[in-house]
């Protein structure tokens, strides 16, 4: 699989954006899945979302991407390595 | 981290609020108090969570109240706070209350990393979080990180 490119976005681009690159680092190592992250905040992951293959944000958040390229996976926990390991392979590898 | 916080008065406890607003506005005092943060910083954190949804509740009670890197922001600080009644966010969604909160201010990003990946940390370990939700008193944080 070819590297995935990932953003990961919030608010203001600097808390849970971050949280969320934290996480997905550990979730996607797991996983064996060679990934590269960024965060930022929605407006900017919006206009650049053609760019990435997947964006992770904060479930309310998702409403605001509307039907951009990028798949957009919304978290209900920014926490849960479970949550995301189980969405990471529901969304991503499942689809390949 | 929550040993840290208390050191600098940078907590608060109250019974809850009836409008989260007020909740991020007395997360914030402390900051304020101590010079950190200006009191705009609340209102922008306000008006980012107005416009785009309670995003910064981002696990079940948990809450961060930050805006923008630097807008208002003298010192990159965090402070805590904790209710005793969960602050609701969106009536009809349970999983947007809080009770626990940590304000994150940033001017600079190396600091504020090191804070937030202590932050991830301590609220990522359940057993940890369910103390949190339990104390009542700052000796009482201090000794959950004993």
């Amino acid at each position: 699989m070819a590297k995935l490119k990932v953003i990961a976005a919030c608010g203001s681009g600097m808390g849970s954006s971050q949280i969320i690159k934290m996480k997905l680092e550990k979730a996607f190592k797991k996983l064996n899945i060679d990934a590269e992250i960024y965060h930022t905040n929605v407006g900017d992951a919006k206009s650049n979302a053609n760019n990435y293959d997947v964006v992770f944000c904060s479930e309310s958040l998702v409403g605001t991407f509307g039907d951009v390229k990028a798949t957009v996976i919304g978290l209900k926990n920014l926490l849960s390595e479970k949550e995301m390991a189980e969405k990471i392979q529901e969304k991503i590898i499942d689809k390949k | 981290m929550l040993k840290e916080l208390v050191e600098k008065k940078r907590y608060s406890f109250h019974k809850g609020f009836d409008d989260w607003r007020d909740a991020v506005r007395a997360a914030c005092q402390p900051l304020i108090d101590d010079g950190a943060i200006k009191p705009v910083y609340p209102d922008e954190i306000i008006k980012k969570v107005e416009e785009l949804g309670p995003y910064i509740v981002i696990a079940p009670n948990l809450c961060i109240p930050h805006a923008q890197e630097g807008v208002g922001v003298n010192e990159t600080a965090m402070c805590f706070m904790k209710t005793e009644e969960p602050v609701h966010f969106d009536p009809d969604d349970p999983d947007k209350d809080a009770r626990v909160f940590v304000v994150l201010a940033s001017t600079d990003n190396n600091i504020h990393l090191q804070n937030l990946a202590l932050l991830v940390e301590t609220m990522s370990d359940e057993e940890k979080f369910a103390k949190i939700l339990e104390a009542n008193t700052p000796e009482e944080l201090v000794k959950i990180e004993e």
